[in-house]
């Protein structure tokens, strides 16, 4: 395959990292799969609808209607590429799982659609990466996620986006969070892609919580439409959405909802902008729903640019300009995530680490 | 050549002439206390030598180690051996004190030393002053200081708001910072302290006080006694006092 190795691990696929499984799509073909732990499942969907019926019948388009939109009727037409990921119940697994969604432009659209599923107390973390081979080529990404938490299980949930200028890309996601299940989404873009459009629901179920966090940084001319919508719909349950947007140049729309529908639920959710050029704009729109009267949902949001006054006192040290402001940018993108692993964590750093000084 | 000169030094802050012609000098390895009311222009007068935004030189020059540093931005002066402990230093969310503290000095033994030394071990994970109360804010001032050791530290206000534990050990992290163990020859490290409740000089022995009003300094003399006179008369009452016996003093006529 002609793509750079750096390219790979930039978007947090290292074929070096201990890994519990891989799966690698170029265009429309898998060029690889592979599984290193009992209890995990790690295979082309296409497969798993031969080996596992209910994977076609009961998950397949089952949180996400075939309709929903011009890309999901599209999906609902072709043969899916994409990969079925299941963890046996009650099995834990420590490495994360990597997979990587290449673009080198054979066909002008990339038609993705994945399948997760863990059994009750199950637990993965799972990497994935997106990007082009080349940055040169153009096409749309169109990436279908359905993932299916069962009693008690947890995910860790990490997409990393290194598009290049040419590329639109549209995910659609959606998430079954059951009884007391964990899920942790992280998402990471950086590079200057043309248009990402992503609006992910997460179903929340009695004592469970989903937790969306997004890290976009927003190059000249790029244009994001991204957010989360998280329905606190089990007694109990719990979401929260952290963003943090910089934006040198780009337009960053940021939707963010929760919506507290019965007793006890909880919800918080934090947008933070950092407008770095006078030609970005960050429109941050977070929005609370209250169905019940026994919750409580509350937001923050900011959007600003560099303090002067930072920037002249991290000087008074002895730094740069540029390597101050640079450091606060850093600092600004650097959310504590609770319970993100830390070789997962090491990854994100690395991504984040390359694109700010310009590697990527 | 002094150390650090100041030479009819007029410095305006938001359209208002704050510094009014200050002159004042500070030699090699000398720690220099500024007395002063509210409003003096003391903190002006390190934010000028330091180069913050906001103070803007109109006339007159600031030679450090021989070379005028009017020219210098921020960071150049900081690399040149001016250090600033800030006296109400902003918060840096996101950004780490520890993480700081490594793109201020490699040396990772000396920051551990440091930071041991100020009891600041724990503080290093967190963002920078971000949650920190009066006193955590000033030793990490201190401490950030005393990686970065600075030939001329700058210290605003270094013991107010601070209880005596915290005073403590700001003074001794000081004390190495200035090398107040050696002998006061061998000192190459010098300060400019500013000061409002003197409470400083009962842990770091000043050499030379000076003491400014309304953008004058009015005179310099022997730091203890000077302070006494403060306190027994207030500043008004002794403005015509510094006046006439302390004006045109210098470093050498007090050790003479």
């Amino acid at each position: 395959m002609d793509i750079a190795p750096e390219r790979l691990v930039s978007m947090g696929y290292d074929s070096c990292a201990a890994s519990c499984g891989r799966f690698m799509v170029l265009d429309r073909d898998i060029l690889e799969f592979s599984c290193g732990i009992s209890g995990l499942h790690v295979m082309p969907l296409k497969t798993a609808f031969e080996v596992y019926p209910h994977v076609r019948e009961n998950l397949l388009f089952g949180l996400i209607p075939k309709d929903k939109n011009d890309f999901t009727k599209m999906a609902s037409r072709v043969d899916p590429v994409g990969y079925y990921v299941r963890v046996e119940k009650g099995v834990k697994i420590a490495d994360p799982m990597q997979a990587a969604f290449l673009f080198g432009g054979a066909h002008q659209d990339q038609l993705i659609h994945n399948i997760i599923e863990l059994e009750e107390g199950a637990s993965l973390d799972i990497v994935n990466g997106c990007a082009n081979t080349h940055a040169g080529t153009s096409g749309r990404h169109i990436g279908i996620t359905e993932t299916y938490l069962g009693k008690g299980s947890s995910l860790g949930y990490t997409m990393i986006h290194n598009w290049g200028p040419d590329m639109e890309v549209y995910p659609v996601g959606a998430v079954q969070v059951g009884e007391g299940a964990r899920y942790l989404s992280n998402y990471v873009s950086t590079s200057p892609v043309k248009r990402i459009e992503t609006y992910p629901k997460a179903t929340v179920g009695p004592h469970a919580s989903a937790r969306y966090y997004s890290i976009i940084y927003a190059r000249q001319s790029s244009y994001f439409d991204t957010g989360a919508f998280v329905a606190l719909e089990g007694e109990g349950s719990s979401g929260e959405i952290i963003s943090r947007v910089v934006s040198e140049g780009g337009t960053v729309i940021s939707r963010q909802t929760i919506s507290g529908e019965t007793k006890g639920c909880i919800g918080h959710m934090e947008c933070s902008g950092l407008l770095l050029a006078e030609n970005g704009v960050i429109h941050s729109i977070p929005e609370l729903r209250g169905k019940h009267p026994d919750i409580d949902l509350s937001h923050e949001a900011s959007i600003g640019r560099i303090s002067d006054e930072e920037v002249s006192y991290l000087m008074t040290r002895g730094l740069g300009k540029e390597e101050a402001r640079s450091l606060i940018i850093r600092g600004f993108l650097d959310v504590k995530i609770a319970g993100l692993p830390d070789r997962v964590k090491v990854i994100v750093d690395e991504v984040i680490e390359q694109a700010m000084s310009g590697k990527i | 050549m002094s150390f650090l000169e100041i030479k009819d030094l007029h410095v305006e802050a938001e359209g208002r002439e704050i510094l009014k012609g200050v002159n004042l000098s500070v030699d090699a390895g000398r720690t220099a206390i500024i007395f002063g009311p509210n409003g003096s222009g003391k903190s002006t007068l390190l934010g000028a030598i330091a180069g913050l935004p906001g103070f803007r030189v109109t006339r007159g020059d600031i030679l450090f180690k021989g070379k005028s540093i009017l020219d210098m931005d921020i960071d150049e002066r900081a690399r040149f051996g001016i250090g600033m402990a800030f006296q109400y230093p902003p918060a840096v969310k996101g950004v780490r004190l520890g993480v700081l503290l490594k793109h201020v000095n490699s040396d990772g033994n000396w920051v551990q030393t440091s930071a041991e030394m100020l009891n600041m071990t724990s503080y290093v994970d967190r963002d920078l002053n971000v949650g920190f109360s009066g006193g955590e804010r000033k030793r990490s001032e201190i401490l950030q200081l005393m990686v970065q050791m600075p030939d001329l530290a700058l210290l605003d206000e270094p013991e107010s708001g601070v209880d005596i534990e915290n005073i403590s050990l700001i003074a001794q992290g000081l004390r190495v910072m200035l090398e107040k163990d050696k002998p006061i020859s061998r000192r190459q490290r010098s300060a400019i302290v500013i000061t409002h409740t003197g409470l400083i000089l009962d842990y770091i022995k000043a050499d030379i006080a000076y003491v400014i009003m309304d953008g004058h300094v009015l005179g310099c003399g022997a730091p203890g006694e000077i302070f006494d006179e403060i306190r027994q008369h207030g500043y008004k009452k002794c403005t015509m006092c510094f006046a006439e016996k302390y004006r045109d003093m210098n470093t050498q006529d007090l050790e003479k």
